[in-house]
């Protein structure tokens, strides 16, 4: 294997994705090694995403034993009953290996929690990816992924509704897109913090090389941004939901160990409507009905917004790391009880 | 063991013993069936039935995860069910059918009856087609996704509630004129389908099959310059000689004469007619200097070793390297029809040698009008109809396609009354902007002039063995009229358009239904209101143990004489976008593709209303 050439092997058995994001990108997975924290059904869409689009190292950190639970879209975990209670990842890592072993595959069961002291461990990694943490653990890791230079990617799902937070520090893309009427102009921002720098026209052909530069905030920004209701018009801000508050105020609360337990509808009310009052955004948007549809589907584990969260997740990693489209720049929504799936850039 | 208590949480437990119980089907077990198949079991789908004719290959396993290295060249649809084992936590029952959907001795219309749900992943047109039409016979509810590269889409379909498949039209393999084909190529594209579909194919595929590229009627429609035609015709003359030294000359002669009578010969003799008119911007062809070339071939064939670039998949390969392919192609091809081993071949890109051959020509070709040379990789990819396809997309795509198939059963059930389901859904197309990843849209009603379900109701017409010798065609007319038909109006054709009745061919009123030439199990007739009063009705003869007529309510017939202007406006109260976006080529051929999860977006959805959560 060498640097930069693939070989008639990995072309043969990439053919229909190298089609798609071309050789050079191929080579950039195949030199990219990075963490992922926690595997649960997020984490599992993830994993499998990457470990199929051949990254070069992957390495997973869970110290969690196997729940009954985690049964609903955790589907490396054997099928059999007798695993609860035992250390997941060693259960587990077989069978991700099977799905490319061309990627280096590696697994940890330390606990986050004294690993994270350590910051020569997270500097290994070109990336993080951090799934089903509380905000105390998100902006520690930030601090550290932050000083080190390192993207970081933070997911996580509450039944119906899933999440994507990005801190990717900076990021410019190079791309060519097909010319539109209106020519694009430099400085355009696509969105805030997301703005076009350079534009080419590309000589005998419709096609513009664009260049987006995209700029990050940290995430302890994020979850006192004042910048939603700036880029909903009056119409957006008038059916904007409780989608967003509530999964911010579920970063405050502490997963609850039994998966029958609700969690208690006016802690959530209370959580929200702070979070409401700290992001500008009206109380009103946390109604009854997502209330009671939240605190019931707090941290619930559901394959099929697993598969698009994570799809989505792994999707843009792998933008990220073609340098040639501009990633989600900084917190995806996913709302399947409506078929949505909004960007915000806090 | 608490495994269901998420899915009781997210999904109520009613709802979710309902999926338990229920039988669903799956059609396609490629990219996006894997992902779907994982996410249908980890649901709780109580009976998953799958059906694929497709075996696997390694360019699958970059996104079907559900295949293995040793897999390869095994059924996907009995692959599948054995894989998903590792993970069938909730004992889903799974029944894997290896074959084509639309055989209809295998999955006749009895076998369709039992699912409550259909599920679409599939990666072709025509079959695609027909789960739509069999789904309007028996009004089930079908899921109909697509993906490619980074895009995708699902459209949920509620039999005439919302739109059918085939009520938005979908773009095809694009064709070229056969004179840019044959005489004036200008792009790659050209060159590479001249040395497919018409070099290739003259030479060694069935003669008979038919060749629009070698249509007298074609080429006459395209152009009226007599010395054009001559030479199209000369040109086919000397491939059909050609096409004999295959088996009566030796590969050094075969080819000698290949390259000079295709590469030389034919761009001379085109010289010599050429003209603006011909030329249709085209740049003025340079004949293959095949003399200079031969005694460096001859040093290149000496050397074994050289035989690695025909595995140099991504090169540019030079003139001489060309040539040398195409010898070492051509004797290879020449050695299997000689052996008597094959009577012809047809192309097919993961056929080694048909690829080299057409890669090398085409590049020949493309070096003689001046035109950019492709590497045997991007060659592969037009040739083959190859459509990029990744794991990310399909599975975004296909957890979109259980969540919205699972919407059907968390909402109460009309029998075949969609009004309620349809309401609640959406179509969702996967397509990333700096704001949104996807865009969904209400699902629109059928389209007034889809011939698939706007002008037509579709039933299955059950009839017992002993009804259906005994019972007459006069008797079926007697209950068509309960539909609001008048016996005087209609006419009843068969499927091929042969007419069994109308008020002036009554001479198979007495006859019984059995002894009516063709009409059997499986047979469609269509009755028409020549009144133009009521839509038509397409009725599927099913020979079963008690005789019944659908139950339906004809619509009144629609008419279309609207000035165009109106057509339009039509399109936009539909809620489709006028400007194609993000437009998926559908190639006819795709359906030969082993893998592809081939999308079909007609028009990205405009933005929908808001509905309450
Ligand atoms: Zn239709």
């Amino acid at each position: 294997m060498t640097k930069d050439e693939l070989s008639a092997q990995e072309i043969a058995l990439y053919d229909r994705q190298i089609r798609l994001w071309g050789m050079a990108t191929q080579l950039r997975l195949r030199s990219s090694k990075i963490l992922i924290i926690n595997l649960g059904a997020v984490g599992t869409e993830i994993v499998k995403n990457l470990v199929l689009g051949g990254l070069n190292t992957i390495e997973i950190l869970d110290d969690s034993v196997v729940k009954p639970e985690d049964f609903a879209g955790q589907f490396f975990l054997p099928n059999d009953d007798s695993v609860v209670g035992q250390t997941k990842l060693p259960l587990v890592v077989d069978r991700i290996r099977e799905l490319n072993n061309r990627v280096n595959l590696s697994i940890n069961t330390e606990s986050l929690d004294s690993l994270i002291a350590n910051k020569q461990y997270v500097k290994a990694f070109d990336l993080v990816i951090a799934t089903e943490l509380d905000k105390q653990m998100i902006l520690k890791l930030n601090d550290i992924t932050r000083e080190l230079n390192i993207p970081l990617y933070v997911s996580g799902m509450h039944g119906m509704f899933g999440y994507i937070l990005t801190d990717l520090i900076e990021h410019t893309s190079v791309s060519v897109k097909e010319a539109g009427n209106q020519p694009r102009v430099v400085g355009t921002e696509l969105s805030r913090n997301k703005t076009i720098t350079n534009v080419e026209s590309k000589e005998k052909s419709n096609d513009e090389i664009v260049t987006i530069r995209d700029v990050f905030s940290p995430l302890k920004e994020i979850f006192k941004s004042q910048e939603l209701p700036k880029q909903l018009n009056k119409r957006q801000l008038k059916r904007l939901s409780g989608v967003v508050p509530l999964i911010f105020a579920l970063f405050d609360i502490t997963r609850p160990n039994d998966p029958d337990t609700v969690i208690d509808v006016e802690v959530l009310r209370v959580k929200a409507i702070e979070i409401c009052n700290l992001l500008n955004i009206p109380a009103e948007t946390v109604t009854p009905d997502y209330l009671d549809v939240f605190s019931r589907q707090a941290f619930a584990e559901f394959a099929p917004v697993a598969a698009v969260i994570g799809g989505a997740l792994a999707q843009d990693i792998i933008q990220f790391l073609s340098k040639k489209e501009s990633p989600i720049n900084n917190v995806l929504i996913l709302d399947a009880v409506n078929s949505e799936m909004p960007i915000y850039s806090l | 063991m608490a495994k269901d208590s998420y899915l009781k949480k997210i999904l109520g437990a009613e709802n979710f013993s309902r999926i338990q119980s229920s039988k669903v089907l799956m059609v396609g077990a490629g990219g996006i069936g894997c992902e779907l198949l994982k996410d249908l079991v980890l649901t709780g789908y109580g009976e998953i039935h799958i059906v694929d004719l497709d075996t696997i290959t390694l360019s699958n396993l970059n996104r079907q995860f559900l295949f293995r290295q040793n897999d390869i060249n095994k059924s996907k649809s009995l692959t599948v069910s054995k894989a998903v084992q590792h993970f069938n936590y909730l004992n889903a029952h799974l029944v894997s059918h290896h074959g084509n959907i639309m055989d209809t001795n295998k999955f006749p219309i009895t076998w369709w009856e039992q699912f409550e749900y259909v599920f679409n992943a599939l990666d072709n047109l025509e079959a695609r087609r027909y789960v739509n039409k069999m789904c309007l016979f028996l009004k089930k509810p079908l899921m109909e996704s697509g993906t490619t590269g980074f895009k995708g889409q699902i459209q949920p379909i509620y039999p005439y509630y919302s739109e059918c498949f085939d009520c938005s039209t979908k773009e095809t393999a694009k064709t070229y004129p056969v004179c840019t084909i044959r005489s004036s190529p200008t792009q790659p594209v050209h060159c590479i389908t001249w040395a497919k579909e018409f070099l290739f194919h003259s030479l060694f595929d069935e003669v008979e099959s038919d060749q629009n590229l070698t249509d007298p009627n074609q080429i006459r429609s395209e152009t009226d310059n007599e010395a054009e035609i001559a030479f199209f015709q000369k040109e086919s003359t000397e491939l059909a000689e050609l096409r004999h030294l295959i088996t009566t000359a030796d590969p050094p002669t075969f080819i000698n004469e290949l390259l000079v009578k295709i590469f030389k010969a034919d761009i001379e003799r085109l010289l010599l007619i050429d003209s603006i008119e011909t030329r249709r911007g085209s740049r003025k062809p340079t004949p293959l200097d095949v003399v200079r070339y031969s005694s460096q071939l001859a040093g290149l064939l000496a050397d074994v070793s050289n035989e690695n670039i025909l595995n140099l998949d991504t090169k540019m390969w030079s003139v001489l390297e060309n040539i040398y392919v195409l010898y070492k192609s051509s004797e290879v091809l020449q050695e299997r029809i000689v052996s008597g081993r094959e009577s012809s071949i047809s192309f097919d890109k993961d056929d080694e040698d048909t690829l080299n051959f057409v890669a090398a020509a085409s590049n020949l070709r493309s070096s003689i009008f001046g035109i950019e040379i492709k590497s045997k990789f991007d060659i592969k990819e037009i040739a083959g109809n190859i459509i990029p396809a990744i794991a990310t997309t399909n599975a975004i795509i296909s957890g979109f396609a259980c969540l919205a198939g699972t919407k059907y059963f968390t909402t109460p059930s009309h029998g075949t009354d969609y009004s309620a389901i349809t309401h609640k859904s959406s179509t969702i197309f996967v397509g990333i902007t700096p704001n949104k990843y996807i865009t969904s849209g209400t699902l629109g009603p059928p389209n007034e002039k889809c011939p698939s379900d706007a002008l037509v109701s579709r039933g299955v017409f059950k009839i017992s063995p002993t009804d259906f010798t005994t019972l007459t065609l006069g008797w079926l007319i007697g209950q068509l009229e309960n539909y609001g038909y008048s016996r005087d109006d209609i006419s009843i054709q068969k499927s091929n358009s042969k007419l069994l009745y109308d008020i002036d061919y009554d001479d198979n009123v007495d006859l019984t239904l059995a002894s009516m030439s063709g009409l059997k199990d499986g047979e469609l007739i269509l009755i028409s209101d020549d009144s133009d009063q009521l839509e038509s009705l397409e009725l599927y003869i099913n020979i079963a143990e008690k005789t019944s007529l659908p139950e339906l309510v004809l619509r009144p017939k629609v008419t279309h004489d609207e000035p165009e202007q109106e057509n339009e406006d039509g399109l936009l109260e539909n809620g489709m976008d006028v400007e194609n976006d993000g437009v998926i080529l559908l190639d006819s051929e795709a359906e030969n593709e082993e893998n592809d999860d081939l999308l079909i977006i007609d028009d990205e959805p405009s933005p929908k209303r808001r509905k309450i959560a």
